[in-house]
């Protein structure tokens, strides 16, 4: 539990349009922990997890990922590997709406098939057998042959999750998966991420906006306010005074039940 | 010059030509032979353009708008204006003025005239026309059917070859699928480039260049009629490439998919759909091409219908444009029908 998986260190993300979104960012993420990030919109918290799996490239600092920087990545190859070795869901669940669930799900197994195979959606028995286990996991099995579109916004998320499973994660990044849900839902989904976390063991980087949630699945909390790290440590530990330093003065927590 | 002042300096400077060379030739009334000389009117006209820049340039300076200013100022700026009354801004006069001119210069230019559509004579042969293509010859009718059939299938064919073609092509020429990439972006350029320059030339002369090529004859008019498909579907397709969301695209390469998995799995289903409707409408306004390509020996129905004109049987012509009518309309509402299930 205390080998660190992930180091960031110092890392920096200047958009091209000028936006200086990540201003030196540091911090470690032990192997299984469930890290919470929070902090207000536009604070750096989607930047940051899309910088971790390179969906956007940092421009300065290190991302020691099981020892090696993968900041300093080039090559579209060893980017794809890194992407394939990180599982990540998103706030739209940005599925394929047209595709059946299982469809959806054997996406992630796109990193390990040859381009040829995939295009003419030749997935082995293997690849096939492993999505649906991981369908069974996240309780949405009866659901494979049914188009994505179809889905709830719950269920699509599970499938997400699903899908994310299937590249066989070391980390998995949430990006407010459940920020588009409702209160129920939000519960449903967010028990399944901890189901991930304990009994798969796989390290969970979520970004929350809810301090309730925060407070109920957190095993470690890190909020970002402006693009720099204000807090760090134990959710339970977040007073009204910190609060209102993350989320700025006169903010009022909200409970979801 | 940043492209709002450059578009609005070209449309006001050409209204402003277009408006001094239609006073001048009211005022000096040049002969044929004037008109024809092409660097004295070319440079008139060329002066007035930049006269009509630098005006234009003054009066918006001075707080005055232009048609060219209000029409392409940026949306930030056209916030700001209040709103009055057309007849009571300079841009509403502006507008008024350049159309009417536009109008008059038309009615000149077409010889446009209401005498020559009530003249007796004319009139009689227009009804003697009429008179033919209503009491169609319905001997040749097997005729018709066989060349129209020929007319259908070159459509279709033509629409068959260009949709591998135009699908390829398509993700080549979309701004969101080369981005990043310079070598995606050069091709991307010069692909553009092609496609603008082969779509700017009608499928017509195509049928000309290709019955040079080829013979006269329904090949012909295939081709061309599959140039033009490849370069119209292409345009439409990558418009569907560029608007699709980047919702799915974001979670595939999340899964560490590569370009082609990416075109694949995230954009194709997004854009399926609309590349059939587009597909079918495409083959449909292929029929009617093929028809007038016909007319410059493409082949099919088109070259019978000029064989027939040329000797002025009517009755015939009559006979041809009925079969015409009813594929023509028979395609556009199969058409309809297909892309409204589509959607």
């Amino acid at each position: 539990m205390n080998e660190p998986v992930l180091r960031i260190k110092n890392l920096h993300k200047t958009y091209p349009n000028g936006v200086h979104a990540l201003k030196g960012v540091s911090f470690d993420v032990k192997k299984g922990e469930f890290l919470v990030i929070i902090g207000l919109s536009g604070s750096g918290k989607s930047t940051l997890l899309r910088c971790i799996n390179r969906l956007h490239d940092p421009t300065s600092g290190e991302i020691l990922f099981q020892g090696e920087d993968s900041a300093k990545l080039k090559t579209p190859n060893q980017i794809r590997t890194l992407r394939n070795r990180i599982g990540m869901i998103f706030q739209h669940f940005n599925l394929i709406p047209r595709h059946t669930v299982l469809g959806n799900v054997l996406v992630g197994k796109l990193g390990h098939t040859s381009t040829i195979r995939s295009l003419l959606g030749l997935f082995s028995d293997q690849d096939k057998a492993d999505s649906l286990r991981y369908l069974k996991l996240v309780g949405i099995a009866d659901k494979t042959h049914i188009r994505a579109d179809q889905l709830s916004g719950g269920q699509q998320q599970r499938v997400a999750i699903a899908r994310a499973l299937t590249q066989n994660p070391e980390v998995l990044l949430a990006d407010e998966p459940v920020a588009s849900l409702d209160p129920a839902t939000c519960h449903v989904v967010m028990d399944y991420l901890r189901k991930v976390n304990q009994e798969l063991g796989i390290t969970v980087i979520c970004n929350l906006h809810f301090l309730s949630l925060v407070r109920q699945y957190a095993t470690r909390v890190i909020a970002l306010k402006g693009g720099e790290v204000v807090y760090e440590g134990d959710p339970n530990n977040i007073d009204e005074a910190w609060f209102e330093k993350i989320y700025g003065e006169g903010a009022k927590e909200v409970h979801i039940n | 010059m940043s492209g709002p002042i450059l578009r609005r300096s070209v449309l006001d400077g050409i209204s402003f030509a277009t408006f001094v060379s239609a006073i001048l030739t009211i005022i000096v009334h040049p002969t044929r032979e004037q008109m024809l000389n092409l660097p004295i009117v070319a440079g008139i006209f060329l002066i007035s353009f930049l006269v009509g820049c630098l005006v234009s340039q003054i009066l918006n300076s001075m707080g005055i708008k232009t048609l060219g200013q209000n029409l392409f100022e940026p949306d930030y700026e056209k916030a700001k204006a209040e709103a009055k009354a057309w007849y009571r801004t300079f841009w509403g006069w502006h507008l008024f003025l350049f159309i009417l001119v536009l109008f008059v210069v038309g009615i000149n230019k077409t010889k446009f005239s209401v005498i020559e559509l009530l003249d007796q004579d004319g009139f009689a042969g227009a009804s003697r026309l009429f008179k033919g293509l209503f009491s169609p010859n319905w001997s040749i009718l097997p005729t018709a059917v066989y060349n129209i059939i020929e007319t259908v299938f070159m459509a279709f064919l033509a629409t068959m070859f260009a949709i591998p073609v135009a699908f390829i092509l398509s993700f080549m020429s979309a701004k969101n699928v080369v981005m990043g990439r310079p070598v995606s972006y050069a091709i991307y350029f010069v692909l553009k480039a092609i496609l603008n320059l082969t779509r700017s030339i009608e499928a017509l002369v195509w049928a000309i260049i290709f019955s040079v090529w080829v013979g006269i004859g329904p090949f012909a008019g295939m081709l061309a009629l599959m140039i033009h498909s490849i370069a119209s579907l292409t345009k439409q397709y990558a418009e569907m490439v560029e608007n699709v969301s980047d919702g799915p695209i974001e979670g595939v390469r999340s899964c560490g998919a590569n370009k082609l998995q990416t075109i694949w799995f995230a954009i194709v289903p997004q854009v399926i759909l609309p590349y059939i409707s587009f597909t079918v409408y495409r083959w449909d306004i292929n029929v009617r091409m093929a028809t007038i390509i016909g007319l410059v020996g493409g082949g099919g129905i088109g070259t019978m219908l000029i064989q027939y004109q040329g000797q002025a049987m009517w009755s015939e012509v009559g006979t041809i444009i009925f079969v015409i009518a009813i594929v023509v309309w028979a395609m556009d509402l199969a058409s309809s029908y297909i892309r409204e299930a589509l959607k």
